[in-house]
């Protein structure tokens, strides 16, 4: 039974047919990159998952339940957290509200927010700050924290060094090489080195279909899988 | 003939679609120079054609006018229905046995006047809101500046236009000003959509109202608004070199009207006279809408409603096109304000210049389907209708009062006669525009034509062909 | 100080003005003798009437708005309806005070009856209100926004023709303002007199009314996790989703909610004597309600709050006018409220403190 099954799944924006047959499967604790250009679907695949835009024909598993046609905050609430392109910060709500907002109802939140602010210091002085005066790595973290905090084991990271400095993104690099092993995680990416330096396994995507697959640790951007569908 | 308000009358010509369907373009519609199927344009391009091969082979000109009468069928249907209206009614009502209960069904002639002036506001209002998207909330201030230009000028209260006895003449000065308004209004309302547009002409709107409604030069009691008095109105060709002398005054009580027509025995009382008067201005006038929106401005006007990002990228400057359709759609309401003061000859805040006129307007467009133009007219014909047969005077309530005996009327059922059927048709349009707006959010016409895929005026005759062509 | 000595002495000399042709048209609408009163602005006891007069203002407006605020905010919903429930809260709060007192009651247990009337006023038609978003709204949820608008216009209809069959079958007049319920109101709150200006007491009830309900509703956003999961989804509905809220639900505790608070204004209006239970009243704080909450801007509580005090304050001042004969143009207060709405858009289209995105879809 894996974290998530992709079973030939079709997505439409509208009239616009934006996967046309994805499949693909992702063990528990696995990293995998999902890789392509601008455009190709890797953001509408995750999207897919979580039910965001739901897929008209094919089946997506989640631990081996079938989520399809559920409502987002289900399949949410079974243990996926998304962070987003663009973090999609609150803005208006201070960074603390952010976490709390993400903390399950069962879970203690003075203790849930404790966790998040250990493994971030860096935000705990920023905890009455309006999300939107954050800067860009600042929230990225902040992005990281609240998918962190609600018990999730299935992480969908989507291009999170965009937009960010070099030295910003070494440190978002490390945010996410720190993540415990049992989590799950998948990562889009244009930063192709950086990829393939967090992820087990990568996926290739063009044109709403996945074109190529192997090991992050034998690729790189030379690889002729990945280089064919990269340049511009 | 039973001249119900829901789909056994469809016509209309205006193109579009419905709520939120995809635009249909009317002018390359199935279109074949031999055979007689319709084009909306066909006006010119397609009798042009057709007479040219009508030449060439040699048909006569009975057959030209045949294949126009076939090309414009649906129209003529409705036109002929609505112009023996009057006469059919007046015959119905007279017949022995059911003559009393037809009178309960079928709204008075003096009811279809109002039908027709609040239609063609209906029909302004669809034309900017239903057709661009733009939902025009404060759209009763045009309606109301036609209406008040009427009475003001009628009671020498306006320069220059004391003494102008022809209606057509005023409302048309009032259309003009309503141009004027809706260009101001709109300079500053369009760089705003959505909900925050139709918030702020709802504000001009309301500004406007109230001071109509204080405002004491208008009479000496402003909440009550004016009146023309003993003065006359009519309707008809301006007194103006070799143009016959064809007028006729209109009004509730004083309008003309002509026994014993041309000596066939008909009567045309004065709710007669004014209907076919007002309504061959409101005729014209939809006729004019539904020219602009099958034209290239009309396409315009429908692609901004669809995606105004990508008209803009396109290259339309969509704030010409919006103004310009703002205008044009304040224009017709002001006329049928002025038509609205001619008929009853008087004017009130509540009538003219209310929110509630504007939302009754949106009422009957959705329930008539929203961009399809002629639905609003069949949307006001529906209110009005059950608004006469629940009438506290004339319908459902005295009727049953009358006809029950006295035991039953004594009951719980008489009470629930006085209760639930004595003028409640507001509680019933509600529920009915509910169960619209829940099951049929594209209103009759709107669902017609996604039935028949395409406008009713193209789609129907082609039906009725392949009807015919399969029982031969 | 001698700012205020010069623009004094100006205002007096303007009656000199008026003899001008120029200002003949003016003069109509702003008899120019009669700016001379703006000098009365000055003196304490007139600034502490409009004063108050502002506060009592304020307490009904943001009463009235605070539950049209949160629909709008979190679903982008503008609840045609929101007038009609208050309507309603109207006459259901009149019917308990009626049930509850009579002659004989005491001012204090009357006072107290009341707030129980406003509870359970609230707490029956915030049932209600999720009863009708839950049946009528959630179906056309993913429909364009105009069709939620539309329906809620079509509750209008119904609500306000079912309201008079029920007045009907109870032998209450619809059209005028219902006065029996309105004797319910104490003598402690009728006319009585603060630092020289006249006043009734029932405005400063108001005014500690609304205060109240801003206080309640702040601490519901702000310190409750329903608030804060309301607060998110205004902002950002799909990443709400996203972090397991659901979102949907939250839609029908709001919309439940606001229209209880529709209804809590219209139980306290049913005592103002500038207002009262009648059929009409809906659609009077239907619109000031609109004014507030766009003026105000989408999405924020604290922007409906400030534009509630602005009205309010523009309204106490227009008025003080029009009383004054300053201006005599009856319809002043109704205009100058509508001019706010027709300038804020104008200048800034998404009100005060807009947040630039609607909510919910």
């Amino acid at each position: 039974m894996s974290a998530i099954e992709l079973d030939d799944i079709h997505t439409y924006y509208g009239q616009s047919h934006v996967l046309q047959g994805v499949s693909l499967a992702v063990e528990e604790g696995e990293n995998v990159a999902l890789l392509g250009r601008n455009g190709v679907g890797k953001t509408t695949t995750l999207r897919s998952i979580l039910q965001l835009t739901p897929p008209r024909a094919g089946t997506v598993r989640i631990n081996g339940e079938d989520v399809t046609g559920l409502a987002t905050h289900e399949v949410a609430q079974r243990g996926v957290g998304w962070v987003p392109e663009e973090r999609r910060m609150f803005s208006h709500l201070t960074v603390a509200e952010n976490v709390r907002a993400a903390i399950p109802p069962d879970a203690d939140p003075a203790e849930r927010m404790q966790l998040a602010f250990d493994r971030f210091p860096d935000l705990e002085d920023l905890r009455e700050h309006e999300a939107g005066s954050l800067s860009g790595g600042q929230q990225q973290m902040l992005a990281i924290a609240r998918a962190l905090v609600g018990d999730n084991d299935i992480l969908l990271v989507d291009e999170p060094s965009e937009g960010l400095a070099p030295l910003i993104v070494e440190e978002v690099v490390e945010a996410l090489q720190s993540l415990p092993d049992d989590k799950t995680l998948v990562l889009v990416e244009q930063n192709v080195p950086m990829a393939l330096a967090l992820t087990d396994r990568f996926y290739v995507i063009d044109h709403g279909e996945v074109v190529a697959e192997g090991d992050s640790a034998e690729a790189s951007l030379e690889d002729e899988r990945i280089r064919r569908y990269l340049t511009a | 003939m039973a001249i119900s308000p829901d789909s056994s009358d469809p016509a209309d010509g205006a193109d579009g679609s419905g709520a939120d369907g995809s635009p249909t373009t009317g002018a390359d519609g199935p279109t074949s120079a031999a055979g007689g199927s319709p084009s909306p344009d066909g006006g010119e391009t397609g009798e042009a054609s057709r007479a040219a091969t009508a030449e060439a082979e040699g048909r006569t000109a009975l057959d030209t006018v045949r294949s126009i009468v076939s090309d414009h069928a649906v129209h003529i249907g409705v036109i002929v229905l609505f112009a023996i209206y009057p006469l059919a009614y007046t015959q119905l009502i007279a017949l022995p046995v059911i003559g009393q209960e037809l009178e309960l069904l079928f709204p008075r002639t003096r009811t279809m006047v109002a039908v027709l002036y609040v239609g063609l506001f209906a029909m302004s209002f669809d034309f900017i809101s239903g057709y661009t998207g733009y939902l025009s909330f404060g759209h009763s201030m045009f309606y109301g500046i036609g209406a008040y230009l009427v009475v003001l000028s009628v009671n020498g209260k306006v320069p220059f236009l004391g003494g102008i006895e022809s209606l057509l003449l005023l409302a048309l000065v009032g259309g003009l000003l309503a141009m004027g308004a809706a260009l101001l209004v709109g300079a500053v309302s369009f760089r705003l959509s959505g909900v925050y547009f139709a918030m702020v002409t709802l504000g001009f709107a309301e500004v406007a109202h109230v001071f109509i409604r204080n405002w004491d030069y208008v009479s000496s009691n402003p909440r009550d608004g004016a009146s023309l008095g003993n003065n006359a109105v009519s309707i008809g060709l301006p007194e103006w070199g070799p143009l016959p002398n064809w007028n006729v005054t209109i009004g509730q009580i004083v309008g003309s009207e002509f026994p014993n027509v041309l000596g066939t025995g008909f009567d045309l009382s004065k709710a007669d006279v004014s209907f076919y008067a007002v309504g061959i201005v409101v005729l014209l006038s939809y006729f004019a809408m539904q020219r602009i929106i099958h034209s290239p401005y009309g396409k315009v006007m429908i692609a901004i409603r669809e995606n105004e990002e990508r008209a803009r990228a396109v290259g339309y400057n969509t704030f010409y096109y919006k103004m310009g359709a703002f205008a044009m759609s304040a224009f017709f309401a002001a006329i049928a304000g002025g038509l609205l003061a001619g008929y009853k000859r008087s004017v009130a805040p509540e009538n003219t210049f209310d929110l509630f006129v504007t939302a009754d307007a949106l009422l009957a467009a959705i329930i008539g389907g929203f961009g399809t133009l002629a639905g609003a007219l069949y949307g006001v014909l529906f209110q009005d209708t059950l608004e006469d047969f629940l009438s506290t005077e004339e319908g459902l309530a005295p009727y049953l009062r009358e006809n029950l005996s006295e035991s039953t009327m004594d009951t719980v059922v008489g009470d629930g006669i006085d209760l639930l059927l004595n003028g409640r048709a507001g509680l019933y349009i509600g529920i009915v525009f509910i169960l619209f707006v829940l099951y049929v959010p594209e209103g009759i016409l709107g669902t017609l034509r996604s039935r028949l895929g395409g406008t009713v005026a193209e789609k129907l005759p082609e039906r009725f062909e392949r009807y015919r062509g399969g029982n031969q | 100080m001698t700012g205020i000595v010069a623009a004094v002495a100006a205002l007096a000399g303007l009656p000199a003005l008026a003899g001008l042709p120029a200002f003949a048209g003016l003069d109509a609408i702003v008899p120019l003798a009669n700016l001379g009163q703006l000098a009365d602005l000055v003196d304490p006891t007139t600034l502490f009437g409009i004063f108050l007069n502002a506060i009592s203002k304020f307490g009904v407006y943001v009463t009235i708005a605070a539950g049209l605020s949160l629909i709008f905010g979190l679903m982008g919903v503008l609840n045609f309806a929101h007038g009609s429930l208050t309507m309603i809260g109207a006459y259901l709060g009149g019917a308990l005070m009626l049930t509850f007192v009579s002659e004989a009651t005491g001012d204090v247990v009357a006072i107290a009856f009341f707030f129980l009337a406003l509870a359970l006023v609230f707490a029956i038609v915030t049932a209600a209100g999720a009863v009708i978003e839950i049946g009528l709204i959630r179906p056309i949820y993913d429909r364009p926004p105009l069709f939620q608008i539309l329906l809620t216009f079509g509750l209008v209809l119904v609500l306000e023709e079912g309201m008079r069959i029920v007045l009907d079958v109870y032998d209450v007049q619809p059209n005028v303002d219902w006065t029996e319920a309105a004797g319910t109101r104490p003598d402690v709150l009728g006319f009585h007199e603060i630092l020289g200006v006249t006043t009734r007491g029932i405005y400063q009830f108001e005014a500690v009314v609304g205060i109240l309900v801003v206080a309640a509703t702040w601490w519901f956003l702000t310190r409750t996790s329903y608030g804060l999961h309301i607060r998110a989804g205004s902002e950002d509905a799909e990443m709400a989703q996203a972090l397991g809220i659901d979102v949907r639900r939250s839609f029908t505790v709001v919309f439940g909610v606001g229209a209880g608070l529709a209804a809590l204004a219209g139980v306290m209006l049913m005592w103002d004597p500038r207002y009262g239970a009648s059929v009409g009243l809906g659609v009077e704080t239907l619109l000031i309600a609109f004014v507030v909450v766009i003026v105000g801007g989408l999405g924020s509580f604290k922007g409906t709050v400030v534009a509630a005090a602005i009205v309010a304050v523009v309204d106490a001042l227009a008025s003080w006018m029009l009383v004054n004969d300053v201006v005599t143009f009856s319809g002043l207060p109704e205009l100058v409220i509508f001019l706010v709405l027709v300038g804020v858009l104008v200048v800034r289209p998404q009100g005060l403190f807009g947040v630039e995105e609607v909510g919910g879809h």
